[in-house]
């Protein structure tokens, strides 16, 4: 594998990676930008409508036309938050030109048709194209709408929220229903201007083999903006609430859902991902044996890390009757790491399991992508290698201290109906 | 021992075949420059398996809903230890999963491959299961049965297939019932055991940074030989005709969500290859973006961007399925009868049909990058009655009036249930 970067424009990373074994290869291109309620939804749609037409094919069907004939290549778009920034993606994937039945430079067709959504897009007078943009706009509104179809994904999204509250990471990567509802064709559009003038880029090229013309067109293609773009600081860590908050819904459901925010002061990100592990990230962390196996309370009991904002989220399907003994249950599985009640075998399998993710990370073009990203995000570019030669150097010491870093802030619960009638 | 390779006459990628001496069949493919390795050791096995009986058996027996589910919970338990504690000391991610035709167990791991291998084999060959273990497994299945009520693209698929088909146990719920897994017992399972869990029936298919030579030491040394007792599984008779064409849930949900599912001919293994290819293609082209129906529906605002269509087959059933979310999914099913109709009458234009055949190609090719999905093609293509790369290989062998045919054949608006879940009054 080879790695290497190269700053193309004020602010314009790019990061190319070869990788010999790969049939596909995959660009993308990622905005950065300050996560609010008042742009979100407009820098989704923006992004969004990239992916739905361009100047030369003004049109979905005829866009989907040139994707399918390049062998099913793909253009799509997608919004995350990463702490209290927003990620705007725009991704290409095509398999190689050794593939290509009828030989053509699919390489050369899919780079520029990336090129062309972003510095072409489908827009006149200040605006994007109508019909484009109403059909993205009703997608959003769409997938807001269904936000409740994954009723554990619904609750984490609410936990976010409470837990967050009064920070820009509260808003959702997209936006709310009002705030969609508002975007016009003329805001998307001008939205879009500021992210390709004023935002921090980070395009990353994945490929079998080196092909130094993608680079050229970027850089090219980046010369004729005018950009004048700050840095974005990803860690930003939540305050801890004064007191512990507990909000509720209700829905027509059979399980119930609670999730409990914990935020922490530790510095040390390596020692606090050992202690997620542990506590609740694989088969055999605690929560796992113990709320599940141990208690037959649940199907799933889990924790996640949000680094950036330096708090983790448990999150469990439960019965109403069996919620309290659940929430004990956590917190004393938590307890009993701060005691210090950890195994050396816990510890082993901890970095043995975390350093079968680092290594899988050169198996996808994408995830190879997306590590190296976050890596930039972490201000911290190591290798998967180098990241495991720190998880491995974590004494129990170590995550004994990240665990009594941990303080409860908040807790949402999703209650069933039938029950509390 | 024979290892035979099988090379795809299309792409050039190869794997290696051995039928083991203890009846297993052993996919294996090495590739080179990848880290990872993904194992699954398989059943044929899976919800739909609950009426059956062995060579020497006078009747069949019938076994409670979600039994095979509840044995693939109970199998991680070993005498002495889980076995999630066993793959903890090598770093694999261990899993498993049911279906309805297959139980599955994997592992993905990075390192010590060999060692999890000899995990993987080794407990899957060594039921252990006691009262007290089977009660305790009640409540975690319980809640995961819950959690699957709550999720409204389970239902909508389930209450298509209930709306489908008259008998054929691929109605019922994979992981049952709250109430047909408490008949389960300790005997139950280690019945249903003993008779899938043959090695007869079953194929286990390890691809990534893998060795064949090794592997195969492997398997010669925990491999315990099984009699072919000849194991017979048998399906209620099921018409052609459909039980109602029309049905509706209420849950809590965004956009209503719809499944339209058209019941076809079910056909033996070597006929469901093609139908399977000709009615992928035909609903390829039904949902792709740039025909005119799926652009007016989304111009109208009918449709969104998770319209898309499956194919779901197995032993004695098969649909052509169309998902998405609609405000009006009664105009969605029309919409669709009526394209079946025209493409019927009018036939397929060739560039449609050959610009959806090079996007099965890539998504074909795709597939061959990546460890997980090759582990996952050979052991599906072996559970399905064919070889890895039959599929790539036959793509380009078909032609539009064969997806015509089957189109003209099977896509019958009297053969067609609409399932929908949508939003209480509340939401």
């Amino acid at each position: 594998m080879k790695y290497n970067r190269t700053e193309i424009d004020n602010n314009v990373g790019f990061t190319s990676i070869t990788d010999p074994k790969f049939k596909t290869a995959h660009i993308s291109v990622r905005f950065i930008t300050e996560l609010s309620e008042e742009t979100a939804s407009a820098n989704v749609i923006a992004t969004d409508v990239l992916t739905y037409s361009t100047k030369s094919l003004p049109a979905l069907s005829l866009l989907n036309e040139k994707l399918s004939s390049l062998y099913g290549a793909n253009l799509a778009s997608y919004s995350v938050k990463k702490g209290d920034s927003q990620i705007l993606g725009i991704n290409v994937s095509y398999i190689v030109n050794r593939y290509a039945i009828d030989g053509e430079d699919i390489e050369a067709e899919m780079t520029g048709l990336l090129i062309e959504s972003i510095f072409c897009p489908n827009a006149t007078d200040g605006k994007f194209d109508e019909e484009s943009f109403s059909i993205t706009k009703k997608e959003l509104l769409d997938r807001i709408e269904s936000e409740i179809n994954n009723k554990r994904g619904y609750a984490l999204a609410r936990a976010t929220e409470t837990a967050f509250r009064g920070e820009p990471a509260e808003v959702m990567s997209y936006g709310t229903r009002k705030t969609a509802e508002n975007v016009t064709a003329e805001s998307a559009y001008s939205a879009y201007m500021n992210l390709l003038k004023t935002a921090p880029v980070e395009i990353t090229y994945v490929a079998p083999e080196e092909n130094p013309t993608v680079l050229e067109m970027f850089s090219k293609s980046f010369a004729s903006v005018y950009r004048n773009s700050g840095k974005i600081n990803f860690s930003t860590p939540s305050p801890l609430k004064p007191e512990v908050i507990t909000e509720s819904e209700e829905f027509d459901v059979r399980q119930c859902k609670m999730v409990m925010a914990f935020k922490y002061d530790c510095p040390d990100k390596y020692a606090v991902k050992m202690l997620n592990t542990i506590w609740g990230e694989t088969p055999v962390s605690k929560l796992f044996l113990n709320v599940r196996e141990k208690m037959s309370l649940c199907y799933y009991c889990a924790t996640r890390v949000n680094k950036y904002k330096k708090t983790i989220f448990v999150d469990i399907g439960v019965e109403r009757n069996n919620i309290e003994k659940a929430k004990a249950e956590i917190l004393h599985q938590l307890d009993e790491i701060r005691s210090g009640n950890i195994t050396d075998d816990e510890i082993t399998s901890a970095v043995l399991s975390l350093d079968n993710a680092l290594t899988s990370v050169g198996d996808t073009p994408s995830s190879y992508s997306g590590w190296y990203f976050d890596c930039l995000c972490d201000g911290d570019i190591i290798t998967p290698e180098e990241c495991f030669g720190k998880y491995k150097a974590v004494t129990k010491e170590d995550i004994i201290n990240a665990g009594k870093s941990l303080t409860l802030d908040s807790v949402y619960i999703m209650y069933d109906k039938e029950e509390q009638k | 021992m024979n290892k035979q390779i099988i090379t795809s006459s299309k792409t050039g990628d190869n794997c290696i075949y051995v039928r083991h001496s203890s009846g297993l069949d052993i996919y294996i493919c090495e590739m080179e420059g990848f880290s990872t390795v993904e194992a699954l050791f398989g059943t044929k096995y899976g919800s739909i398996n609950t009426m059956f009986k062995m060579r020497d058996d006078k009747e069949y027996t019938t076994v409670p809903e979600g039994i095979a589910h509840f044995l693939e919970h109970k199998l991680f338990e070993n005498e002495d230890c889980d076995v999630f504690e066993l793959y903890a000391k090598t770093g694999a991610s261990g899993n498993a999963y049911t279906s309805f035709d297959r139980t599955c167990y994997l592992f993905s791991c990075s390192k010590n491959y060999q060692e999890s291998l000899k995990i993987l084999l080794d407990f899957v060959q060594k039921p252990y299961f006691t009262k007290a273990n089977v009660d305790k497994e009640q409540g975690i299945i319980g809640q995961e049965i819950q959690m699957t009520n709550d999720n409204p693209e389970w239902r909508v698929f389930f209450n298509m297939l209930r709306c489908m088909y008259h008998n054929h146990p691929v109605k019922i719920d994979i992981a049952g019932t709250i109430e047909s897994i408490a008949q389960i017992d300790a005997d139950l399972l280690y019945k249903c055991y003993n008779t899938f869990y043959n090695l007869n029936n079953m194929v286990l298919s390890i691809a990534g940074n893998v060795k064949a030579d090794e592997v195969l030491a492997i398997c010669d040394e925990y491999l315990k030989p099984c009699e072919d007792k000849g194991l017979e599984t048998v399906f209620p008779e099921e018409p052609e005709t459909i039980v109602q064409s029309e049905i509706h849930e209420k849950q809590p949900v965004g956009t209503p969500i719809f499944h339209i599912g058209y019941k076809c001919t079910p056909c033996d293994e070597k006929e469901r290859l093609i139908q399977n290819i000709a009615m992928c293609i035909a609903s390829s082209i039904i949902t792709d973006v740039s025909s005119d129906m799926y652009n007016r529906l989304l111009k109208e605002g009918v449709l969104n961007s998770t319209f898309s269509g499956e194919i779901f087959c197995g032993d004695g059933y098969f649909s052509v399925i169309f998902a998405g979310e609609s405000n009006d999914p009664v105009k969605v099913r029309d919409s669709i009868v009526a394209e079946v109709k025209n493409i019927s009458e009018n036939g397929i234009p060739e560039k449609t049909f050959q610009r959806i055949k090079k996007s099965m190609y890539g998504a074909m090719i795709r597939q061959l990058n990546n460890v997980e999905a090759v582990a996952s093609m050979m052991l599906g293509a072996n559970m399905s009655g064919i070889g890895p790369y039959d599929t790539i290989d036959m793509i380009s062998g078909m032609t539009s009036d064969m997806v015509l045919e089957y189109m003209r054949r099977e896509l019958r608006e009297d053969r067609l249930v609409l399932s929908v879940v949508e939003g209480t009054e509340n939401d």
